[in-house]
C-alpha cells in the first residue's frame, strides 16, 4: 500500500526526493507535483550588464536602499554592488527539505554581521537573468551583535523559468532589533523556495514582512525561536496573487522561554485561480510562561474559482499564557461596497479601495516608512493590473 | 511541592471518583480470543444475519488486514495486540434484546446502579419525579411526558429496548442494529455504510467487519419523534472490545433527538472501543445526537482506561436538513473521535458542540469535520478544552468549501482551558475553501483561570474546587445549553467530578 512511488524527473535530476502531500507539512504544496521539470545547478554564466541592470531597477526599494548587495544568478556581483560581503558562520540545522535543497546546491550569499545603529536600510538583491531552467540556490547569514539595530531588504528578482531557493539564517542579539522586509517579485514562471531561520536573544527585537506576488509555486519557511526571555517578534506579509499562483507560507513560532510576545498577521488577495495557503503554528514549551502569542490570517477571494486553505495551529504546554489565533475567508463585504458606491464611487474604484484596505493592514506593521510607501504603492499598481481579477 | 500535591489529589479522583468502576459478576459467554475470519463467521451467526451482511463483514475484514494503523493524532499508547481481544461477549442466555420480564436481574441491577432506567414507567432517575412538570413543559417543550426510550448495550449485546410498542405507534422504529438487520434489513441495506464506508478508516474497518451491536432508529416521513432515544453503552467483560455501530435515519421533515451514554469497569488493561455512528437526514428533517461520554480513564499513572476511537459522520443528505453533534468527553485513557457533517444538501446545517474533559494521563484529540457540498450551507463549531493533571488535550477539525458550495457560511470558536503546568491544550484546525462566496470566521483561545476569577468566587464563600467547578462550567455553558434538558444537570456534577482535585 505504501509502495515508495517512483522518482519524477526532476526528484532523479536532484538525487533525492522532494516532499509530497502525504506528508503532514506538505498537505497542500505537492512540490513532486508542482517542481514540474529538471532543475540542473546552475553553470559559469555571465549576465549581460544590460539585463542586470534592467532588473534592478525594478526592485520596489531602488530609491529607498542606499547601500545594497547584488547576487546574480546565485553569484556575488561586486559591479552593481555598494556594499562588500562579510562573513557570518552558518548555523542553520539541516532536518527540513528545503535546506537540504539548498545546502546542496548553494553557490553564494550575503554574509553580514550589523554592529551599532544603521539607520539606512540594506538591500540584498537576488537576481535571475533569462536562461536555460536551472536551479539558484543562495543562502545567507544576518547577524544582529547586541544593542545594535539594522533593516534589511531582501529582494528576489527574474526573467524566465527557473528555480530559486534562498535560505536566510538571522541572529538578533541581546537587545538587539532587526526591521526585514522581503519582496518576493520573481519571474512568473519561476519557484521560489525560501526558508528563514531566526533566532531571538533576550529583549531582541524582530519585525518582520514579506510581500508574495511573483512566481508561479512559491513556498516560504520561516522558524522564529526565543532563546532569551522579553524578546518581541512581529511576522507578517501580503499575498498578492492572481492567475495560476501558488504560495503556501508555513511559519513556526517556537517558544522556549518565558515572557516573550509574538504577533503573526497575514493578509492574503487571492484572484483568479490563485491559491493561497497559510500554516502559523505556535508552540509554547512547559515553563515558557507569561508568554504572549497571537496569529491571524485572513484571505481576501476576488474569483470563485480562487483558494484558500489554513492551518493555523496552537501547541501549548505552559498554563499562563495568552494564546490565540484567528482566521477568516470569504469575499469582499457586499454591504462595505454598497456603501461606498453610494457614495458615487463607481464599482471598480471601491472595490480596489477596499482590497488595497484589506492588504493595508498589514503594511502598517512596516516600521520605515519609505519601505512602507514603496510597497503600498506597489500593491495599487497591482490592484490596477489585475482589475480583471475580480 | 505543588507537583507533590497535584499528583496525589489527581491519583484521588481518578481511582475512587469513577464511581461506575464497579464490574457485573455475570456468566458470559465469548467468541474465541483473536481476530480471524472464524471470529467474524462467528458473531455473523450469533446475529443470524442475512448473507449478504456476512459478505460485506468477510470482504471488509480483508481490506482491514492490508491498512495501516494511524498515527497522526496526537496520542501515545502501547501498540494493541488484536489478537488478545474478545471480539464478542455476551451474557449467557441473551443473545437478543427481550422483553423486560426476561431480562436477568443482576444486568437490571446494574442498569439500574448506573442509574438508567430500564422499566418503562420510570423516567430518568434524579432528575424529577414523573408527572412533575418541569420549565420545559411549560416552555411548550416536546419531551412532556419526560419519557426516554433506552437500548441498553451491554458488551456485544443489546439486553432491552424500552418503549418499543409507544414508539411504534408513531411509526418510528427503534430496536437493536442486529434486529434490524432481520427485521428490516431493506432499510439497513440502502443505508448501512452509506455514511461512513467499510474501508473509511483503519478502526472503522475494523468495526464494519466485527460490529456486534447499537442501535438502529428509523424516523418515518413527517415523524416527531416522541421521546427522547438513548443507547446506554457498558463494556463488562474482561479484555473485550465493543465495536457497536449504530445507524439513524431520519426521513422527510423528520426530527430526532438521541443521547448516548457509556461506562466501563476499571481495569488494569485498557480496553478497545471502536464504534462507527451513521446519521442520514434526508430532506427538512433534523437529528440532533447527544454524547456523555464516560469511559473509564484510567487510574493516575495512565494504567488501564479505555481507549476510545470512534468514527462518527453525519451526512445531510436532502436541503434544508440539520445534523447537531454534542459531545461531552470526561472519560477514556485515549480519545479519538471526530464527528462530523457531510453538508450535501442545499440549506443544510451542521453543528458541533463539545466539551472535552481531560485529567489525570488522558489524552484526547477530538473535533470535527464540516464538508460544505451545498449551496448556502451553514455550520457552526463551539468546541471547549479543558486540560488538567498531566492530560493532552487536542483540538483538531476541519471546514471544508468546495466550489459548488455558493454562499456557505461557517462560523468555529476554539477555546481551551489549562489547569496547572504539566498539561497540554493543542489546536489544529484546517480551512479550505474553494469559493469567494464562503465565508470562514475561525478563532481560538487559550488560557488560565484568571487569579481574580478564583478570588471573586472565593471571597464569596466558596471553596477553591467548586470555585474551580463553577468557572469551569461558565466556561463550557454555551455547549451545556446543547444538551438535552434532563441531562444537563447530571453533566454538570460530571464537570465538578471530573476536575476535582485538579487545582493544588
Amino acid at each position: 500500500m505504501n509502495a515508495l512511488p517512483v522518482r519524477t524527473e526532476a526528484e532523479q535530476a536532484l538525487g533525492f526526493d522532494l516532499p509530497h502531500r502525504r506528508m503532514e507539512e506538505w498537505r497542500w504544496t505537492d512540490l513532486r507535483q508542482l517542481v514540474d521539470r529538471p532543475y540542473p545547478p546552475r553553470q559559469k554564466e555571465v549576465a549581460a550588464a544590460g539585463d542586470v541592470e534592467r532588473l534592478l531597477a525594478s526592485s520596489l526599494f531602488r530609491n529607498v536602499a542606499a547601500t545594497r548587495m547584488v547576487f546574480v544568478n546565485g553569484e556575488y556581483d561586486a559591479a552593481h554592488s555598494r556594499m562588500a560581503n562579510g562573513w557570518v558562520e552558518s548555523r542553520i540545522p539541516m532536518e527540513d527539505p528545503l535546506v537540504r535543497l539548498n545546502t546542496s546546491f548553494a553557490t553564494d550569499g550575503a554574509r553580514l554581521k550589523f554592529e551599532g545603529n544603521t539607520d539606512t536600510p540594506v538591500e540584498l538583491v537576488f537576481i535571475a537573468t533569462d536562461a536555460a531552467p536551472r536551479m539558484l540556490a543562495t543562502h545567507n547569514v544576518i547577524e544582529v551583535a547586541d544593542n545594535s539595530s539594522a533593516t534589511l531588504i531582501e529582494t528576489h528578482l527574474g526573467a524566465g523559468t527557473y528555480l530559486s531557493s534562498s535560505i536566510t539564517e538571522i541572529r538578533v542579539g541581546h537587545g538587539a532589533r532587526l526591521d526585514r522586509v522581503k519582496s518576493e517579485i520573481e519571474a512568473p514562471g519561476a519557484t521560489h523556495l525560501a526558508h528563514a531561520d531566526v533566532t531571538l536573544a533576550h529583549s531582541a527585537t524582530l519585525r518582520d514582512f514579506t510581500l508574495t506576488t511573483g512566481a508561479r509555486v512559491n513556498r516560504q519557511n520561516g522558524t522564529y525561536r526565543f532563546a532569551g526571555e522579553y524578546a518581541d517578534a512581529r511576522v507578517s506579509g501580503a499575498y498578492l496573487l492572481a492567475g495560476r499562483q501558488h504560495a503556501d507560507t508555513r511559519l513556526v513560532v517556537d517558544h522556549q522561554l518565558a515572557n516573550c510576545v509574538s504577533r503573526e498577521l497575514f493578509k492574503c488577495v487571492l484572484g483568479e485561480q490563485a491559491r493561497g495557503i497559510f500554516q502559523g503554528k505556535v508552540i509554547v514549551r512547559p515553563g515558557a510562561q507569561k508568554t504572549d502569542g497571537k496569529q491571524s490570517s485572513h484571505a481576501l477571494l476576488l474569483s470563485g474559482t480562487a483558494e484558500f486553505d489554513a492551518k493555523p495551529e496552537l501547541e501549548i504546554y505552559a498554563d499562563d499564557v495568552a494564546c490565540g489565533h484567528g482566521a477568516t475567508a470569504g469575499e469582499l463585504n457586499h454591504d462595505h461596497l454598497f456603501y461606498l458606491k453610494s457614495r458615487g464611487i463607481p464599482e471598480a474604484e471601491a472595490k480596489a479601495l477596499l482590497i488595497a484596505a484589506f492588504a493595508g493592514e498589514a503594511f502598517e506593521t512596516i516600521h520605515h516608512d519609505g519601505l512602507r510607501e514603496a510597497l503600498t504603492a506597489f500593491a495599487a499598481h497591482w490592484l490596477t493590473q489585475h482589475r480583471r481579477a475580480s | 511541592m505543588a507537583e507533590v500535591e497535584t499528583i496525589e489529589l489527581v491519583k484521588d479522583i481518578d481511582v475512587d471518583k469513577y464511581k461506575y468502576g464497579f464490574t457485573t459478576d455475570i456468566e458470559a459467554e465469548f467468541a474465541p480470543k483473536g481476530l480471524s475470519e472464524d471470529t467474524v463467521r462467528f458473531i455473523s451467526k450469533k446475529k443470524n444475519e442475512p448473507g449478504w451482511m456476512l459478505e460485506a463483514r468477510l470482504e471488509t475484514y480483508r481490506r482491514w488486514l492490508t491498512m495501516e494503523e494511524p498515527t497522526w493524532a496526537r496520542v501515545d499508547y502501547p501498540r494493541i495486540d488484536f489478537q488478545d481481544i474478545y471480539y464478542y461477549a455476551a451474557p449467557k442466555g441473551v443473545s437478543a434484546p427481550k422483553s423486560l420480564d426476561e431480562v436477568d436481574p443482576k444486568l437490571l441491577e446494574t442498569y439500574a446502579k448506573l442509574g438508567i432506567p430500564l422499566k418503562e414507567q420510570e423516567i430518568l432517575a434524579g432528575v424529577r419525579k414523573q408527572g412533575e412538570r418541569s420549565e420545559l413543559d411549560e416552555a411548550g417543550g416536546e419531551y412532556a411526558s419526560g419519557k426516554v426510550a433506552v437500548d441498553a448495550v451491554f458488551d456485544s449485546v443489546s439486553v432491552v429496548t424500552t418503549f418499543k410498542a409507544e414508539l411504534a405507534k408513531a411509526g418510528v422504529i427503534f430496536c437493536s442494529i442486529s434486529e434490524a438487520l432481520r427485521e428490516h434489513p431493506d432499510l439497513v441495506k440502502k443505508y448501512l455504510f452509506s455514511v461512513v464506508p467499510q474501508t473509511d478508516n483503519y478502526y472503522a474497518a475494523l468495526n464494519s467487519a466485527v460490529f456486534s451491536d447499537g442501535s438502529f432508529v428509523y424516523v418515518p416521513p413527517g415523524v416527531r419523534c416522541p421521546m427522547e432515544l438513548s443507547t446506554y453503552f457498558r463494556m463488562n467483560a474482561k479484555n473485550t472490545g465493543q465495536f457497536e455501530r449504530t445507524l439513524i435515519i431520519a426521513d422527510k421533515g423528520s426530527y430526532v433527538s438521541y443521547l448516548e451514554g457509556c461506562t466501563a469497569p476499571m481495569r488494569e488493561e485498557s480496553q478497545l472501543h471502536a464504534a462507527v455512528v451513521e446519521l442520514v437526514a434526508l430532506d427538512d428533517a433534523e437529528i440532533k445526537y447527544s454524547t456523555v461520554q464516560n469511559w473509564y480513564p484510567g487510574d493516575a499513572e495512565g494504567k488501564g482506561g479505555v481507549y476510545n476511537f470512534v468514527t462518527k459522520r453525519g451526512d445531510c443528505r436532502g436541503s434544508r436538513s440539520k445534523i447537531s453533534w454534542t459531545q461531552v468527553e470526561t472519560g477514556s485513557a485515549i480519545t479519538w473521535k471526530y464527528p462530523s457533517c457531510i453538508l450535501r444538501g442545499d440549506d443544510s446545517r451542521g453543528e458541533f458542540y463539545s466539551i472535552a474533559i481531560s485529567n489525570g494521563r488522558q489524552q484526547v484529540d477530538s473535533g470535527t469535520k464540516m464538508i460544505h457540498l451545498g449551496r448556502n450551507t451553514s455550520s457552526r463549531i463551539i468546541s471547549k478544552g479543558i486540560a488538567a493533571g498531566r492530560s493532552e488535550n487536542t483540538y483538531r477539525g476541519l471546514v471544508s468549501a468546495h466550489r459548488k458550495a455558493i454562499n456557505s457560511r461557517n462560523f468555529t470558536q476554539c477555546d481551551s482551558l489549562l489547569i496547572g503546568d504539566k498539561c497540554g491544550a493543542h489546536t489544529v484546525p484546517y480551512i479550505e475553501s474553494k469559493t469567494s462566496t464562503a465565508q470562514f470566521e475561525h478563532e481560538a483561545t487559550t488560557s488560565k483561570i484568571s487569579d481574580d476569577q478564583m478570588f471573586y468566587c472565593m471571597s464569596r464563600g466558596l471553596s477553591q474546587e467548586e470555585a474551580v467547578a463553577l468557572i469551569v462550567n461558565g466556561f463550557v455553558r454555551d455547549v451545556l445549553q446543547q444538551l438535552p434538558m434532563e441531562f444537563m444537570a447530571e453533566t454538570q456534577k460530571l464537570i465538578g467530578i471530573s476536575l476535582e482535585g485538579s487545582v493544588g
